[in-house]
């Protein structure tokens, strides 16, 4: 697909129709052109486009048109060597036969009548009178309404008003110091351009070991293509600066990814909190297309494999739901990816009886940290299942209840599992009074306990909570 | 064993200088070949936990995974592979097997229509071509596209400035072969070979309108004592495009999967909209009337929804079950063509004469005291062995039949969740109204002592009373639960235990019979004694 609209700094066809009392014409073929792209994670996106441009001298107006369809006009600077800036205009009235109709009221249109018999041209100049719901003509001294009666009748308009563009516009009225090519760069921000990872982890259960590949996937909705861009993304968005965790967005299947968050530095070069990557080769981003560089390819690191039941407080269920299957590995230096991540999608592989690999689900990360413990959750285990059952509430006092919770664990698999089983919602002073295993306060919200279940068997978790409030 | 390697090449901070290579221009056009082999392995929507497919909304998706035999010379090529399924999640896409550097993967969503077509020649020559009344003769103008905005057309010639097809004449365009889109969306590499290559690639991708689910059939016997139990496994492909004698597998099992974003193509249908059109016959004149210049022939093909044309039902050979990870995985014993719009059924098991018990069940709910409604039936049975069964029962619908004088009648619909082996199996029968079951209940009585106490701690006691009346020929097992509400049962006239931490009572009433069960129930006590009585 080549870019259709190139770089110009009038439309030719505008010139063409002879309009642009204000406008100087300059052009430059897209050879002199090159752009820049830094890309948020966001769907935000920062573009520098710097080419050389012919500018007279005095005042004139320099018109673009390939911009991204989606600028925010407001970001918009332009900077040029003896060039001062008088005004930056955004036009967004569009060109339409509707709106063309209604610049013409009061002005003259030539009517050209077809004779439906013989084909024969006949051409009237008429006034427009009025173009609300239908259009009034006044042709001599008559009155009349166009195609009133149903007859072909074309309408041929001598000119396009001035700001009525076929795409938003963007228009800098400049002042040249003196006549002269020289390099200008305009620069904006965009949104429609976006950036995220994804990785593709490939999980050996014999040897407990994954693969992971990560690429930068790059979407472009903006309306726009971006050609031979030099491309710079940028793992963060500046909108709301320390990612996307507090969103309020749905999520389904959701835990927490991040087990302990890592401390280590690596060598990615940094923009304030911001990790970069750029992209290696220049490179044509074309609209309504995704985009993937490969930036992480590292092979045998050491991966768990275990079970996530979380329960929330009081919650109990007739029926057993699956405990969550969970991968969890590290992203340091030793033993790790050895890498920052940013936020993306990690899609779980795993070999099936006949050595295919197959898709085993995937888990949504934020920007992690190097040296972090990542624990990420696939899906439902088909075979390890929670049941849990609220026993008894007992109130021991107005304002004191003691509940008496019993988890029924299952495992229909041929090998021992272990399940963590987390339960929620004991913020306030809820203490956890009896309970047949040990467990841990994993914060002030949930404690958790390990409850080994053997091959084709159950077991069985009570614990007693005293709450007050 | 760590053997990192960024591909990225982080190279030079910020942009790549104007010195960097620009890859692009000389990089030679190449296409894969069609598959020599597919395999498909289906997913269920992550949203369903239990019931059938729609096949309106196929919100599962699938592996696809294809061996083509890719030629490439050296130096810098675009390698694109056609065919690849309509809903594909250009992301999740792997290119395995090629022994050159990837430099990117794109995927391009722009596609040719109406619409694209003459947003790719705004400001561009066309011929405009229209056609003259009577003699049908058609003029062709040489002529340049102004706009294409806001559904109108506007186009300049020699006489001057126009719009498209607001004259009452047959009026288009003749475009030129230049700066098309492709016809469809298509997947590529950008790749960089040291050597012109011969090889056979893996690529595998997720792709969405796919999806499958179980269908149960279960008959009852006379007795309603055992019932046989059989299923379908059904796989349905919303996609246009087709899998030829593919390796089809589908996996059990609640699988995470969000899908993906997909850039959006803004270019709708071509609409030629001109000024107001009314007219004088117009009556009333409405204010914001707009013409839509109805113009056939150029609005693109409007997405309905996929219309399944075959239901394809395979021979009866049953699928293979396998463990993947914490899921279950089915493998069609033989390869078969996945169709476009198609849903396929194959056999997934049988089994007969599994034991069965039939139970009526009510929940008692204080809220709902007064009235009488009526009990729900359920089979009960476990999946193992000794009950005919013990293999992961995958969800899905299922229906229950039952034979009356020869005669299959279908009894009650319902669906099946994920069943694993040894897990108790519950089938709906849906309600019986000769069960209805009754619960009447005296007003709170605080007792003389708690009176003194704040009404918050103050325990209460109430009488309630159950009857449960059984209009059918044949005596019934009931078990009634009490609803969770934070009583206790300080009394009863019959025996009850905890079932999954509620008080149920087990009865049997004889036929044609009424039983009555009388307990009282305890809010509030408190097991310690009270401290402070404010």
């Amino acid at each position: 697909m080549s870019n259709t609209r190139c770089w110009r700094v009038n439309l030719d066809h505008f010139a063409l129709l002879g309009l642009g009392a204000l406008s100087s014409l300059a052009n430059a073929g897209p050879a002199d052109r090159s752009i820049a792209l830094t890309i948020y994670n966001g769907d935000l996106a920062l573009v520098q486009d710097r080419r050389d441009i012919e500018v007279k001298e005095g005042r004139q107006r320099l018109e673009f048109q390939d911009v991204s369809a989606q600028i925010r006009p407001e970001t918009v600077t332009l900077t040029a060597a003896d060039l001062s800036i008088v005004e930056q205009n955004f036009d967004f009235d569009l060109l339409t036969p509707a709106k063309l109709m209604e610049k013409a009221v009061g002005q003259d249109v030539t009517i050209v009548r077809v004779n439906p018999a013989t084909g024969a041209e006949t051409s009237v100049q008429a006034q427009v009178l009025a173009a609300n719901g239908g259009v009034v003509l006044k042709i001599g001294q008559r009155i009349e309404v166009l195609r009133d009666d149903g007859l072909p009748a074309r309408v041929i308009f001598d000119k396009v008003p001035d700001n009525l563009r076929a795409r938003p516009t963007l228009s800098v009225t400049v002042l040249g110091k003196h006549a002269g090519t020289r390099q200008a760069t305009l620069s904006y921000l965009t949104p429609g351009l976006g950036w995220k990872a994804d990785y593709v982890a490939s999980f050996d259960e014999g040897s407990g070991k994954i693969d992971v590949q990560g690429w930068v996937t790059l979407t472009n909705s903006s309306g726009t293509s971006y050609e031979n861009a030099s491309t710079l993304l940028v793992a963060g968005s500046p909108d709301e600066a320390g990612g996307d965790a507090g969103q309020g967005s749905y999520r389904p299947l959701r835990h927490s990814t991040l087990e302990t968050p890592g401390t280590e530095a690596g060598s990615r070069e940094r923009l304030g909190d911001f990790y970069l990557y750029p992209l290696a080769e220049r490179t044509t981003i074309a609209d309504a297309q995704t985009k993937q560089v490969s930036f992480l390819d590292v092979h045998g690191i050491p991966a768990e494999h275990g079970y996530e039941f979380r329960n929330h407080w009081l919650a109990a269920s007739d029926t057993a739901a699956s405990a969550h299957s969970v991968y969890s590995f590290s992203s340091g230096a030793q033993a790790g990816l050895g890498d920052q991540l940013p936020a993306g999608v990690v899609r779980f592989y795993m070999h099936d009886k006949h050595g295919d690999p197959q898709f085993i689900g995937e888990s949504r990360i934020d920007a992690t940290p190097m040296g972090s413990t990542l624990s990420l959750s696939t899906g439902d285990a088909f075979d390890v299942k929670v049941k849990p059952i609220l026993v008894k509430r007992t109130r021991l006092s107005t304002f004191d209840w003691q509940t008496d919770m019993s988890y029924e664990l299952s495992n229909a698999l041929p090998r021992d599992v272990v399940v963590n089983v987390v339960q929620d919602g004991l913020w306030g002073d809820t203490r956890i009074t009896g309970t047949s295993l040990k467990s841990v306060r994993r914060s002030a919200d949930t404690a958790q306990w390990a409850v080994p279940v053997p091959a084709n068997g159950t077991a069985t978790l009570t614990a007693s909570f005293e709450t007050r409030y | 064993m760590l053997l990192a390697c960024a591909c990225g090449a982080p190279g030079s901070p910020g942009h790549a200088d104007d010195a960097a290579p620009a890859p692009e221009p000389g990089a030679a056009e190449v296409a894969a070949e069609p598959p020599a082999d597919v395999a498909v392995t289906v997913y269920r929507s992550p949203a369903r936990a239990r019931g059938s497919i729609d096949l309106n909304h196929l919100d599962g998706f699938a592996l696809v995974t294809e061996k083509r035999r890719v030629r490439l010379p050296a130096g810098v090529s675009r390698l694109r592979f056609d065919g690849v399924a309509d809903g594909i999640e250009a992301q999740s896409a792997i290119i395995s097997g090629l022994p050159a550097v990837i430099i990117e993967k794109n995927r391009d969503e722009k596609v040719l229509s109406p619409a694209a077509l003459l947003a790719a020649t705004v400001g561009k020559s066309v011929q405009l071509i229209r056609t003259l009344g009577k003699s049908g003769m058609t003029e062709r103008i040489p002529g340049k596209v102004l706009s294409d905005a806001g559904g109108g057309v506007l186009f300049s010639t020699a006489d001057g400035v126009e719009a498209l097809r607001c004259s009452g004449l047959p009026e288009t365009f003749g475009f030129e072969p230049a700066g098309m889109p492709a016809a469809h969306a298509s997947l590529s590499v950008l790749v960089r070979s040291p050597a012109a290559l011969d090889v056979d690639v893996t690529l595998s991708y997720l792709s969405r309108g796919f999806d499958w689910a179980a269908a149960y059939t279960a008959t009852l016997s006379a007795d309603e004592r055992e019932m046989d139990l059989g299923a379908w496994i059904t796989l349905a492909n919303s996609n246009g495009t087709s899998f030829a004698a593919a390796h089809t597998q589908v996996v059990a099992g609640r699988v995470a999967h969000e899908g993906a974003v997909v850039p959006v193509e803004w270019s709708g249908p071509l609409v030629a909209l001109c000024w107001p059109r009314g007219s004088t016959s117009d009556v009333p004149p409405l204010e914001l009337r707009i013409a839509a210049a109805a113009s056939p022939g150029t609005r693109t093909a409007t997405l309905m929804a996929p219309r399944m044309q075959f239901v394809t039902v395979t021979a009866q050979r049953k699928v293979t079950e396998e463990q993947l990870g914490d899921l279950k995985l089915y493998r069609v014993p033989e390869r078969t063509t996945v169709s476009g719009r198609q849903s396929k059924q194959v056999r997934l098991l049988d089994r007969a004469a599994v034991p069965v018990t039939l139970v009526y069940r009510a929940t008692l709910d204080r809220r709902e005291a007064g009235g009488s409604f009526a009990a729900r039936r359920v089979l009960r049975t476990v999946n193992d062995a000794a009950h005919h069964l013990g293999l992961p029962l995958p969800s899905g619908g299922l229906a229950v039949f039952a034979s009356q004088h020869g005669e299959r009648l279908l009894l009650h619909e319902s669906g099946m969740r994920d069943l694993a082996i040894n897990e108790a199996v519950e089938i709906e029968l849906g309600l019986a109204p000769d069960v209805q079951v009754a619960l009447m209940h005296d007003d709170l009585d605080a007792s003389a002592a708690a009176a003194q106490l704040p009404p918050r701690a103050a325990p209460r006691e109430q009488s309630e009373r159950v009857e449960i009346s059984n209009a059918r020929t044949a005596p019934v097992r009931i078990e009634l639960s009490l609803s969770d509400d934070g009583s206790e049962v300080s009394r009863a006239d019959h025996p009850w235990s905890r079932q999954n931490g509620r008080p149920t009572f087990r009865v049997t009433v004889p036929a044609g019979k009424s039983a009555v069960i009388l307990y009282r129930l305890r809010y509030g006590a408190t097991a310690r004694a009270e401290s402070v009585v404010r």
